[in-house]
């Protein structure tokens, strides 16, 4: 790790750590305040009444999501959480590595007693403090809410898991991102596969989601290996895939910080 | 005892544009030019020497150390001018300076002051609205601010006024004095020509020859044109014994080598207008001394 680019890095992300973390503490507290039994009455009477509609929101208000975290991993970790530390990770990944090699001033970099591998990791650590922050705030201000709100509802264990797997998938499109990003020497190629590739796989998930023709879909995707739901209603093995999801973060941030110190640059 | 040394070095990217089988050493304390056209290599050897790219056949090595594995080691003591400049946009002269500063684990803030004042450069303002002569001044200054003792400059005075670019050759021939060892990459002969020893041409990726400035100048041939009060004079000088060609009706071109005093003599014995010598470009210099078919 090289101290000054870390530094210097960390304040190219404040800013859209800022809005994001905005943005993400307005709809946490939403979701949480919004939780009164009137609502949840209300949400039953439209799954009954207008289940594909519902559904296609991904929002599946069933028996057992009855519960706070129940309607949060479906209405806050099916959405909200999942596209803004996404969106965080396709700009930062490909700013990090691709976007300087683009351009030229990668050379200012690597022309200096800095070895790539540290240029590297210093550049991962920078996307995975952003990644992180912004799930462990989201975590600080699930539990807050929840025991400023509905202090009967706190489930601090099963929350936690929920965000540990929330973390491990925003990891792994992060390793995505950056592996992207390590790779092409030109930021359009960095970008189509470091915002096309979990775009779409996001888009497969959704679709999976819509109704029973197209729920094959989910063997296709790796959102799949975070089930919410699952984790919320505390069914057994649900931690299995994100464990998975874990360690494909760690083979991609690995691949991609080996291919950096291996490539032909030219800056 | 080489400093910078290039053995059989390859990069074919195809259709005959990369380097082909290039060697040349650099000794220390030596001012080494290395003259091409556009495209013609340069860049691309300069990019094996700081360890961007990897060799495809053959080696780069600087202070005995292998270009491609010990390139950090090697950056602590080489001070690099890219052929293009590209910084963080986003910072301010002063901020970049000192960026690059603390990255390289300075202590201090080195030779940057003695160095801006040089140049007359005050950076302030974002990277990003700077000319490109700006760009260039601030490139030299973060080059060299930690009194590197190898200096691998890539077209440095590209964008510079005619006033800066003189600062610069007086910069690098001081350097020199110091006992700095030098690569410098250009494509004009007249400004390699007053800093460095030994000038390498390249051309399409070939190395075409390694000669000492001096022997360059010897081959140097120089080109004229003069201009006759009627083209009666002009068609009686082209039966002199002269390397000539008619231009117009009254102009006409010489090429002279070692000569000079035939011609002189010869323009006494007609009615001159005017004389002038065209600036020649490097491919025109180029084609003198070793002919060939046009790039």
């Amino acid at each position: 790790m090289n101290a000054t680019l870390y530094k210097r890095e960390m304040k190219s992300s404040w800013k859209l750590l800022l809005i994001f973390t905005a943005i993400l503490t307005m709809y946490v507290v939403l979701m949480i305040v919004m939780y009164t039994p009137e609502m949840l009455d209300m949400f039953q009477q439209f799954s009954a009444t207008m289940p594909q509609l519902m559904s296609s929101f991904n929002m599946n208000f069933s028996a057992e999501s009855l519960t706070l975290l129940g309607y949060l991993a479906s209405g806050l970790y099916g959405f909200i959480l999942i596209i803004f530390p996404m969106i965080f990770s396709i700009i930062r990944g490909n700013g990090l590595v691709a976007r300087y090699v683009d351009r030229g001033s990668m050379a200012s970099l690597l022309a200096a007693p800095v070895k790539r591998r540290t240029v590297a990791v210093t550049q991962m650590a920078v996307l995975i403090t952003g990644i992180v922050w912004l799930v462990v705030y989201a975590s600080a201000l699930e539990l807050v809410t929840i025991a400023a709100h509905a202090p009967e509802q706190a489930d601090t264990a099963t929350l936690l898991k929920l965000n540990f797997g929330l973390l491990s998938l925003h990891l792994f499109i992060g390793g995505i991102c950056f592996l992207a990003s390590c790779l092409f020497s030109e930021s359009r190629y960095s970008l189509a596969l470091g915002a096309g590739l979990p775009g779409l796989m996001y888009i497969l998930q959704l679709l999976s989601q819509a109704g029973d023709q197209t729920e094959g879909f989910k063997y296709a995707t790796f959102f799949t290996l975070f089930d919410s739901d699952a984790i919320a209603a505390g069914q057994a093995g649900a931690m299995g895939g994100v464990w998975v999801l874990l360690g494909g973060a760690v083979i991609l941030y690995a691949a991609a910080v080996v291919i950096f110190t291996k490539r032909d640059l030219s800056v | 005892m080489s400093v910078i040394s290039i053995q059989n070095l390859t990069r074919d990217y195809g259709r005959r544009r990369g380097v082909f089988d290039v060697s040349f050493d650099v000794s220390e304390g030596e001012a080494f030019g290395f003259l091409g056209p556009n495209g013609a290599g340069k860049t691309t050897t300069i990019r094996h020497l700081m360890g961007f790219l990897k060799p495809q056949k053959g080696a780069c090595t600087i202070n005995g150390m292998n270009c491609w594995d010990n390139r950090a080691e090697i950056q602590q003591t080489l001070g690099y001018i890219p052929g293009e400049i590209a910084f963080f946009d986003d910072m301010t002269g002063p901020e970049f300076l000192r960026f690059i500063a603390r990255y390289r684990g300075m202590k201090g803030d080195g030779r940057r002051k003695e160095l801006l004042d040089r140049f007359e450069l005050s950076p302030t303002g974002r990277i990003k609205k700077m000319s490109k002569g700006m760009k260039q001044k601030l490139g030299i200054v973060a080059a060299l601010m930690h009194d590197p003792a190898i200096l691998v400059l890539d077209e440095p005075t590209s964008g510079l006024d005619p006033l800066m670019q003189s600062r610069f050759i007086e910069l690098v021939m001081n350097e020199k004095e110091r006992g700095k060892t030098i690569l410098m990459s250009s494509h004009m002969f007249e400004e390699v020509e007053r800093t460095c020893h030994r000038v390498g041409i390249i051309r399409q990726g070939d190395l075409v020859t390694v000669d000492s400035v001096d022997e360059l100048k010897a081959k140097q041939q120089k080109k004229f044109i003069v201009t006759f009060e009627n083209s009666k004079a002009a068609e009686a000088f082209l039966k002199e014994d002269l390397q000539t060609e008619m231009l117009t009706h009254h102009r006409v071109a010489v090429t002279v080598g070692d000569n000079i005093r035939d011609l002189i003599a010869a323009m006494n014995r007609y009615p001159v207008q005017n004389i002038t010598a065209p600036n020649q470009s490097l491919e025109e210099v180029f084609m003198q001394y070793y002919g060939g078919e046009q790039a």
